[in-house]
């Protein structure tokens, strides 16, 4: 029985041990319930938020956006080739104007539709321009859209208020308006409205629908039409587009995709992460409270536990010095003491699982009607329970194993002689 | 001319806490398989700092130890603990019983830890062990609900459950009354006489130690005397 790992008689006296003591079992047991149930509260809610504004976020933005950037500053360019002897004098700069927007979309759209990531991808014609009524004047964006690609990447269609969004694909006169914008231009469903581009070509559109996202940068400048209406208020062919948005199966995975895509595609290619670099960092800092918090309060355990368990190395001293005398050795009495902090641990562990869970659903029946939320957010990854478990048990190993080791070399002598 | 069963050749020990002191000085002796022996002297004349070394609990001494032929000299921790096990039984003046376990199971802890007999040989064993010593019908009962004569009896029982070859006592009588002290000294003189074990006391008892094989007597560290009482 000694050769055994883990001898049965140590386990046995472990045992006896802990349930002598019932009542610091159960404080220590409840600590670590304690630790794991927060553990697993904390980091569920945390990620229930960031998915939540994730979510919100995706709602305006693609996981991966194509664009024509604009071109470097050059006004420099002499001034870097010359040397010191050498006065430049640059009279008059001007930039000149590029061509905007993507040449040729379907070879790219193709190249997306062929990466296996990569799940919808929505072509965009985008305008500056104004809307009027009458003398009402706006300016927004006339997003020239197919209406069921968009829909598949920013779910706009779930943000209509009022009227039709697939009529975008049957009417070339249809427009769907953000409702703050309808609200400035004073107009309702099936209203007209005129919108006019900076090259001063002008058109007559109908209101077929009108969105609401709770997002006042969204609701009071986006308009939505069919993507060929678009194209043709700026005499541009059936492949040009300025914007393709693209979502892909682990939005996690966007920027490596973003730098992948780079190589085949000659226009900038933008992650989520590169263009909405708050919602990353929001992300990332609510990562960190969770498991700093979290940690937190595993450690305070921790400490009960290690207080626990050098109480009852102090109370058992005596029989730690007979169970030595009589030939148990220093790795006997380290088990006998860690069995009972990993029992300790794997019940307070269990425990803490279930209440975690418990805590977790409670809070996610908590009303919270504001924006687009119904309930407290509320993730159940198992991830986080496998984590929480096994942190809950490092900690009680490490808070169980000091007061072991120093029950170990408790010296018989000492204690027998008196 | 009988076996040794223990040999202590010039053992000295210092303290230095909490001024160096010598507290033995230079103590040589054999002893025979199968004899009794009381250590007797003042208080604080060092009786029970010696069976600690004796007893290998104590490795901070000088001189050389042989026990079983066995020289303990620079032996690890955990190979003194292993050789305890397998060849000293220990009966203290407390008990020192474990008290969430039942007397059976305090009797079969050392052998259990020895790992050499089944459970169920152990547990035969641990019976006739208890039987010895009178507490058969107690072995199913937990330790803090016996006497204090039972509860010594049952760490005599502990003490014999692997049938080591030198039992040692440090005043394992000193908290029995007279009734208890003579059943504890019949059974080691039983024990030293029928199964040839080594019997080694530190006692108070004047009868006790009278009535042993061999006492040895120490005074400030110091051997006194070694007398052999007459063989009938
Ligand atoms: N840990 C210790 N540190 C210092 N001195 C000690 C220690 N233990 C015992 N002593 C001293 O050693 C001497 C012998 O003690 P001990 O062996 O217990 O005597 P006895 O058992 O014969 O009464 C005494 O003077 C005692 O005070
Ligand atoms: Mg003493």
């Amino acid at each position: 029985m000694s050769k055994q790992l883990l001898s049965i008689t140590n386990v046995k006296i472990a045992f006896a041990h802990i349930s002598s003591r019932i009542k610091q079992t159960i404080v220590a047991v409840l600590s670590v319930t304690f630790g794991i149930s927060m553990y697993i509260f904390m980091n569920g809610f945390m990620s229930g938020v960031n998915q939540t504004q994730s979510d919100l976020a995706f709602s305006t933005l693609a996981n991966i956006r194509i664009y024509h950037d604009l071109p470097e500053d050059r006004t420099n360019i002499l001034q870097r080739t010359e040397g010191e002897e050498v006065i430049t004098h640059i009279r008059n700069a001007k930039v000149i104007q590029y061509t905007e927007g993507i040449k040729n979309a379907e070879k790219y759209i193709h190249i997306l539709n062929q990466t296996p990531q990569v799940e919808v991808v929505a072509p965009e014609v985008n305008i500056n321009v104004f809307f009027r009524n009458g003398s009402l004047k706006i300016n927004g964006i006339l997003n020239g859209i197919d209406p069921e690609q968009e829909d598949a990447v920013f779910h706009t269609a779930d943000y209509l208020y009022s009227g039709s969004w697939n009529e975008i694909k049957h009417r070339s006169d249809g427009i769907v308006l953000g409702k703050g914008l309808a609200r400035k231009l004073s107009l309702n469903l099936n209203d007209k409205v005129i919108v006019s581009t900076a090259e001063g070509v002008t058109k007559h559109f109908t209101i077929i629908g009108i969105t609401e996202t709770t997002l006042a940068s969204v609701d009071n400048t986006q308009a939505y039409v069919r993507i060929s209406t678009a194209r043709q208020m700026l005499s541009e062919n059936m492949s040009y587009v300025t914007d393709l948005q693209a979502n892909i199966s682990d939005y996690n995975q966007a920027a490596v995709l973003a730098q992948q895509l780079n190589r085949s595609i000659p226009y900038k290619v933008e992650s989520w992460q590169e263009a909405n670099g708050q919602l990353m960092a929001a992300n990332t800092l609510r990562n960190i409270i969770a498991v700093a918090v979290s940690l937190t309060i595993l450690l305070v355990a921790g400490f009960g536990i290690y207080n626990i368990m050098n109480m009852t190395v102090n109370e058992k001293i005596r029989e730690i010095a007979i169970l030595k005398a009589m030939g148990f050795d220093g790795k006997d009495i380290v088990q006998i003491f860690l069995t009972q902090s990993v029992i300790i641990g794997i019940i307070g562990g269990l425990i803490g699982l279930l209440l975690g869970y418990g805590i977790s659903v409670l809070v996610d029946h908590v009303p919270f009607k504001i924006a687009t939320l119904e309930n407290l957010p509320m993730t159940y990854y198992s991830m986080d329970y496998v984590l929480a478990f096994f942190f809950g048990l490092i900690t009680t190993f490490i808070a169980g194993y000091l007061p072991s080791k120093k029950a170990s070399k408790v010296d018989p002598v000492d204690i027998i002689r008196g | 001319m009988s076996e040794l069963a223990l040999s202590a050749k010039n053992i000295s020990k210092y303290f230095y806490v909490p001024q160096t002191f010598q507290v033995l000085k230079e103590i040589s002796f054999d002893v025979k398989k199968g004899e009794f022996l009381s250590l007797i002297g003042k208080s604080g004349s060092g009786k029970s700092t010696l069976l600690y070394i004796l007893s290998t609990l104590d490795t901070d001494y000088e001189g050389e130890l042989i026990i079983n032929n066995n020289n303990l000299r620079g032996k690890s921790q955990n190979q003194l603990a292993k050789f305890r096990n397998a060849h000293i039984g220990f009966v203290f003046q407390f008990h020192y019983l474990l008290p969430e376990f039942t007397a059976l199971d305090n009797v079969m802890l050392p052998a259990l830890k020895l790992g050499i007999k089944s459970k169920e040989e152990i547990e035969a064993k641990a019976y006739e062990s208890l039987e010895l010593l009178g507490l058969k019908d107690q072995a199913m009962k937990h330790t803090n609900r016996l006497s204090g004569g039972q509860q010594q009896r049952v760490a005599i029982s502990r003490a014999l459950i692997n049938d080591p070859t030198i039992i040692m006592g440090d005043e394992p009588t000193g908290n029995l009354d007279s009734k208890n002290t003579s059943i504890v000294f019949d059974i080691f003189h039983q024990l030293a006489k029928e199964r040839g074990q080594t019997v080694i006391a530190v006692t108070h008892d004047d009868d006790f130690a009278n009535n042993s094989d061999r006492v040895l007597e120490l005074h400030d560290g110091r051997l006194l005397s070694d007398k052999y009482r007459e063989q009938k």
